[in-house]
C-alpha cells in the first residue's frame, strides 16, 4: 500500500513538473495567455461591452454563464446544507456519546465577553460601509458583488457570534428569506431573459453607446443581487450549521 | 526581491498545506487553514488580483473557519483512525 | 526642506519600532511556555508592531490624503489585535488552561 501511495506521488508529481515545464515564462507578452482571447479582452473590452473595469466586463459579459452558474453552485450549497436533517429538524434523542457530547459543546452556552462584543459591535458598521463601497466603486476599482456579498456575510457571521442565533437570525426577514436566498440566480435569469430580448442573446448586454443607462442599471441590478444575494447564504449556511442539533 | 518573496510566499503554502493535511486534530487543522488562506490572500494581491484577495480574506480564511468549527461541533473533533 | 526630513525620521523611526516590537512578539510567541503568555507575546505584534510600521508608512514621503486609509488600518489592527487576544485567553482559561506556575519551574 505504501508503495503504491508512493509510486503514485512520483507519477503524478512527474506529470506536473513536466507540464509546468512546459509552460510559458510568466508575463511571457507572447504566450497563449496574451495573445488569444486576452488580447482581444485588453484592446476592445471596453469598447465592446461599454464596462470600464475589465474584470467586471469578463465577469459578466465575455463569461456571464460562468457567472451564472457560480451563483447558482453558491445556491446550490445552501440547498444542500438545508437539506441536511440536522440543520432543520431537532432529533427526538441524543443517539450516542458523540452527539451528547457536541451538544455539550455548542449548548452550554458560553457567555459573550463583553469586550468581544463591543468591538464587533463598533467594527460592523464599518465592515458594511467597506462592503458597500467596494460594491458601489466596482465598476471602476477592484471589488464588486461578490467580494462584497463575501464581506457582508463574515459581518453577519460576526454578529451572530456575539448577538446569539435568536437575534441573528432577525437579520434576514423571515417572510422574505426564501427569496433573498435565490436573489442571486432569480436575478440572474432575469437579467438574461433582459438581456435575450433586447439584443437576441441569452445573457447579452446591450453594447451600443445609446443604451448607455440601461446597460449600468443592469450591472447595478445584477451586482446588487450577487451582494445581498451571496451575504444572506453565508448568514444562512452560518445559521443552519449553528441550529442546535 | 518580488520573485523571492514569491517564492518565500509559495514555500509557506505548500508547507501550510502539508501540516494542515496532517493535522489529526481538526481544530488545529482549521487553524491552519485559516493561515494557509492568509498565506494564499498574500500571494493574490502581490499578484494583482486584489479583488480576489478580498474574497480569500473574508471567505477563507473568515467564513469557512467558522463553517467548519461549527461542523466539527456538531461531529467529532479528532479524525477516525 | 527641515520638517520634511524631521517627518522623515519620525516615520522611519516608527516603523524602526514597530518592526522591533514584531520581533520581540515573534521571538515571545516561539519561546514562551503557555498560551496567555504567547496571546501576550503575539498581541504585541498587532498592536504595537503592525500599528506603528503603518503609522511610519503613513507619515513616510509626506502625509498625503492616501495615507488615511493607513491610519484607519492601524486603528482597525490596534482595535482588532486585543480583542483577538483577549478571546483566546478567555476561551483558553474557560476551557480549563492553568497559566504556567513560573514558581514551581515548569509547566504543571
Amino acid at each position: 500500500m505504501r508503495v503504491f501511495a508512493l509510486a503514485l506521488v512520483l507519477v503524478v508529481a512527474a506529470t506536473m513538473v513536466i507540464g509546468i515545464a512546459g509552460l510559458p515564462p510568466h508575463g511571457d507578452p507572447d504566450g497563449p495567455v496574451h495573445t488569444h482571447v486576452g488580447a482581444r479582452y485588453l484592446e476592445q473590452g471596453v469598447a465592446e461591452t461599454g464596462l470600464r473595469n475589465l474584470v467586471t466586463a469578463v465577469l459578466l459579459v465575455y463569461r456571464g454563464f460562468d457567472t451564472f452558474l457560480e451563483v447558482v453552485v453558491i445556491f446550490t450549497a445552501l440547498v444542500a446544507v438545508l437539506a441536511l436533517p440536522s440543520a432543520t429538524r431537532q432529533p427526538p434523542q441524543s443517539r450516542d456519546e458523540s452527539a451528547a457530547a457536541s451538544r455539550r459543546d455548542t449548548d452550554d452556552a458560553v457567555p459573550v465577553s463583553p469586550v468581544v462584543f463591543l468591538v464587533v459591535r463598533l467594527l460592523a458598521p464599518f465592515i458594511a460601509v467597506f462592503a458597500l463601497a467596494s460594491l458601489y466603486r466596482g465598476h471602476v476599482t477592484p471589488g464588486g458583488g461578490f467580494q462584497s456579498a463575501a464581506i457582508i456575510g463574515a459581518m453577519m457571521i460576526a454578529l451572530g457570534l456575539v448577538f446569539g442565533r435568536e437575534h441573528a437570525a432577525r437579520l434576514v426577514p423571515h417572510g422574505a428569506k426564501a427569496w433573498l436566498q435565490a436573489l442571486g440566480p432569480l436575478v440572474f435569469a432575469v437579467v438574461a431573459l433582459v438581456g435575450w430580448r433586447l439584443t437576441g442573446a441569452f445573457l447579452g448586454f446591450p453594447a451600443d453607446e445609446a443604451a448607455h443607462a440601461l446597460r449600468e442599471a443592469l450591472v447595478v441590478i445584477l451586482e446588487v443581487a450577487i451582494a445581498v444575494g451571496g451575504a444572506v447564504i453565508l448568514a444562512q449556511l452560518f445559521m443552519a450549521l449553528d441550529a442546535p442539533s | 526581491m518580488s520573485v523571492v518573496f514569491d517564492a518565500v510566499m509559495l514555500l509557506l503554502l505548500i508547507a501550510t498545506a502539508i501540516t494542515v493535511a496532517r493535522a489529526r486534530d481538526l481544530v488545529a487543522a482549521v487553524v491552519k487553514f485559516g493561515l494557509y488562506s492568509l498565506v494564499l490572500c498574500l500571494v493574490w494581491q502581490h499578484r494583482g488580483a486584489p479583488d480576489v484577495a478580498i474574497t480569500e480574506a473574508a471567505v477563507g480564511a473568515g467564513v469557512t473557519s467558522v463553517l467548519f468549527l461549527l461542523t466539527i461541533a456538531k461531529t467529532a473533533r479528532s479524525e477516525r483512525r | 526642506m527641515i520638517g520634511g526630513a524631521l517627518l522623515e525620521s519620525a516615520a522611519v523611526a516608527l516603523v524602526v519600532i514597530g518592526v522591533a516590537f514584531l520581533l520581540a512578539g515573534t521571538i515571545g510567541l516561539v519561546r514562551f511556555p503557555d498560551v496567555y503568555t504567547r496571546a501576550h507575546a503575539a498581541s504585541k505584534c498587532d498592536s504595537a508592531g503592525a500599528g506603528s510600521v503603518l503609522l511610519g508608512l503613513a507619515l513616510h514621503d509626506g502625509f498625503a490624503f492616501g495615507d488615511l486609509k493607513l491610519v484607519l488600518l492601524a486603528i482597525l489592527v490596534v482595535v482588532s489585535g486585543p480583542t483577538t487576544a483577549h478571546a483566546l485567553a478567555r476561551a483558553a482559561m474557560r476551557s480549563g488552561r492553568r497559566p504556567w506556575p513560573r514558581d514551581e519551574g515548569g509547566p504543571a
